[in-house]
């Protein structure tokens, strides 16, 4: 028997759902997966989040003491390390980034009014003074508190005065940073803490909280790339790429003002790739179904191989016809890994990855 | 209300999009003789190779009737006057498909209007002459109700607002005037897929509309600790309070009540439940079903692989099962037939029948003979 749930139910009917009939797979096969996920992808991934967060404030609090170009474009280069790690780790979108609204506080996007924006630019007409303080600025419109807002204020109108000094800009900016900093140690600490959601995880029982079995918990490893290939696709990508070019909304593309569009979807997919190898997922899979592990790998070094060929503005890929068929095409390969993780991997593995329970209505 | 220009694909156009002809499984003689003796039961599915329908079941979970959707659908109205079926969308979906499983009829899609989706819920008016259905003016970030003259093709004859955001299930109460609908409280937007756009602000509500004049009766809002619990699914039990079921959209460590109830006139009122049913529920109900002959309600959660029901006279659960996948419920006899994303399909006495090659959506109907 596999990971199997067996639960007899009120009269004297059985419902078995099984990991794995086909495997040897066990319950400490699902202990194992979810082990290596957090030490081998999740744990690193925050912390990693949390060193970028950290250069990134250190950086914002060297440029408010003394503006610069040189100090401007390390704030930058910060921002665009930041998001990297960032796109890596937000796959995880379950345990400690659920609570207090930390999700909408590190990336509130998307902004469909622009709420962010004005709730930005009214902060910077008016001073205000509490926008510049980090405690303060926790407490704020999740909008005006993370990458959104920073990305506004080291790329948008107005952002070369930076450079020259702008003294109550450069410290808005450099509180958003700090706040950055102050989540990413939270996760970090939350995901690093012995009795913490990672040992909810990692045991499941009948006791536990969250995860009744082997099978929960590893249901919720597998809806990590379900749903990141969809939010991928139909979130990020969909939000700005139209079905002809007409259609195209570049200022709909997740941070279109720093250039780091494209980087942000291949870091999702990298983080994808990170986490399959990271979980040996692919070994529970029964001998027939093994090349589905490789098929995964195979579509995820294609998208990342077409999102190396379009780099530029995201206005300058859509009007270019060859760069903006390579994100055609990478839209298309997230279509193939959604089939591969949702139905035939899930599928082989028993799991399934949630027809009416994932995101559901 | 507006009026609208009909929007209509012919039967051709909905083939081709679908992909495939007009199925029915069984021939028409043998399908009429079963409807007249049990009651069948309605559910969106997939196939386990991919492609979308509905069908109609038998008690013990046989397929009687398919017809194919071009996407995913969600829930299914019928009407007793013409003995069709409506099944609607799955958010952000544009598309119903009227048919008749006893197949005198063909099938009738109808696409939503420009700016407008649907949710995936709908009710008819008790004549059968009017179909109301839960839409999204998603630019505005507004609920809506569009009008559809059922015997007029399924024109679009008018809309009226739901009053909140984000609106799912609709109920037709029992003066057949008053309509009760569900505002989830979430923004979406189709250029956003099913991104949910505002979690940390969101406010669902309950309210009453009536169908007529579009006008507000009444509304009621949880608590605003309770802001980021979506009410979404909903029946009526045989005294006529409205019995929902809700969906938390905070942290998994919080563990609010996810069943209430609503009286006219009251406020909306949380059903507490023991903390390991409660839990087994994964802050997730997926879909409501009262049994007015037994006086019982059903609640499912395919996200806690598990169902409660309820005795609606003291609101205590009396019963719980674990089920994988649970998610469509059903009165059937003194009890309810469930079905589940597995593509199982359990009777109230504990019989199942696995389906090699569907698997179950969220909703099932039942259709009285």
């Amino acid at each position: 028997m596999g990971i199997c749930r067996v639960v007899a139910v009120a009269v004297s009917a059985v419902v078995a759902a099984c990991f794995s009939a086909a495997t040897s797979a066990s319950a400490t096969e699902a202990q194992d997966i979810v082990n290596r996920s957090i030490d081998g992808f999740i744990r690193p991934g925050y912390h990693a989040f949390h060193q970028s967060t950290s250069a990134l404030y250190e950086a914002g609090k060297a440029l408010c003491a003394a503006p610069s170009q040189t100090a401007l474009d390390a704030e930058r280069a910060a921002f665009g390390k930041t998001v990297d790690a960032w796109s890596r780790i937000e796959i995880i979108r379950f345990g400690p980034v659920t609570e207090q609204n930390r999700l909408e506080r590190i990336l509130f996007w998307p902004d469909r009014k622009g709420t962010g924006l004005k709730q930005v630019l009214a902060a910077l007409a008016g001073k205000d003074p509490t926008a510049t303080d980090v405690a303060a600025l926790a407490r704020k419109s999740v909008a005006m508190q993370g990458l959104g807002a920073l990305e506004f204020i080291l790329h948008g109108t107005g952002s070369e005065a930076l450079a020259t000094g702008d003294a109550h800009r450069c410290a808005y900016g450099a509180a958003i940073a700090g706040n950055l900093d102050a989540i990413a140690a939270e996760l970090e600490t939350a995901w690093a803490a012995p009795d913490g959601f990672a040992k909810i995880w990692a045991n499941p029982s009948a006791q536990n909280p969250r995860y009744r079995d082997g099978t929960e918990a590893v249901t919720e490893l597998m809806d990590v790339f379900v749903t990141g290939t969809e939010l991928v696709r139909d979130v990020r990508l969909g939000g700005f790429l139209g079905k002809d070019a007409a259609g195209d909304k570049p200022k709909q593309a997740l941070f279109w003002r720093s250039g780091k569009t494209i980087d942000a979807l291949a870091g999702n997919l990298a983080g994808m790739r990170d986490l399959l190898e990271a979980s040996h997922l692919a070994d529970a899979l029964p001998a027939e179904a093994t090349y589905m592990g490789k098929s995964a790998l195979f579509e995820l070094s294609n998208a990342a191989d077409a999102a190396r060929g379009v780099d530029g503005a995201i206005a300058d890929v859509l009007a270019d016809p060859d760069r903006r068929a390579k994100l055609v095409y990478f839209g298309l390969v997230t279509s193939s890994l959604s089939d591969i993780f949702g139905t035939q991997m899930s599928g082989a593995l028993g799991l399934t990855a949630g027809f009416s329970s994932l995101d559901g209505d | 209300m507006v009026t609208d220009r009909r929007r209509m694909i012919d039967r051709r156009d909905f083939l081709k999009a679908a992909g495939a002809a007009f199925l029915s499984s069984l021939a028409p003689g043998a399908f009429a003789e079963t409807l007249a003796a049990d009651a069948v039961f309605a559910t969106a599915y997939q196939r386990r190779d991919g492609a979308f329908g509905a069908a109609i079941l038998s008690e013990a979970g046989k397929i009687l009737h398919t017809v194919e959707l071009p996407a995913r659908g969600h829930d299914i109205t019928f009407d007793p006057v013409s003995g069709r079926s409506v099944v609607f969308a799955r958010q952000p979906g544009t598309f119903f498909v009227a048919f008749d499983p006893r197949g005198k009829t063909p099938p009738v899609t109808v696409q939503s209007i420009a700016g407008r989706h649907f949710f995936g819920h709908g009710v008819f008016s008790d004549d059968g002459a009017l179909l109301h259905a839960t839409e999204n003016d998603f630019e505005n970030a507004a609920g809506m109700v569009g009008v559809y003259d059922a015997q007029a093709g399924f024109a679009r004859i008018g809309e009226f607002p739901t009053y909140g955001v984000g609106p799912h299930e609709l109920l037709l109460l029992g003066d057949g005037r008053t309509i009760a609908v569900a505002n989830g409280g979430i923004e979406t937007h189709p250029d956003f897929g099913r991104a949910k756009l505002n979690l940390p602000t969101m406010k669902p509500s309950y309210a009453l509309v009536d169908r007529l004049t579009g006008d507000l009766i009444e509304k009621h809002e949880l608590p605003p600790e309770l802001h980021q619990l979506s009410i979404r699914h909903m029946d009526t039990d045989a005294t006529g309070v409205v019995w929902f079921g809700c969906q938390h959209e905070g942290p998994a460590t919080e563990r609010p009540a996810l069943v209430g109830r609503a009286v006219r006139g009251r406020e909306l009122e949380l059903i507490e439940m023991p903390e390991p049913v409660l839990a087994g529920l994964r802050n997730y109900i997926g879909s409501v079903a009262a049994n007015r002959d037994a006086g019982t309600i059903a609640v499912t959660s395919p996200q806690g692989n598990s169902f409660a029901v309820i005795e609606a006279a003291s609101a205590k659960v009396v019963a719980t099962r674990l089920l994988t996948e649970v998610c469509g419920v059903a009165p059937n006899h003194s009890g309810f037939l469930v079905t589940t994303g597995t593509g199982t399909v359990v009777e109230p006495d504990g019989h199942s029948r696995d389906d090699a090659e569907h698997v179950w959506d969220n909703h099932v109907l039942r259709i009285e003979p």
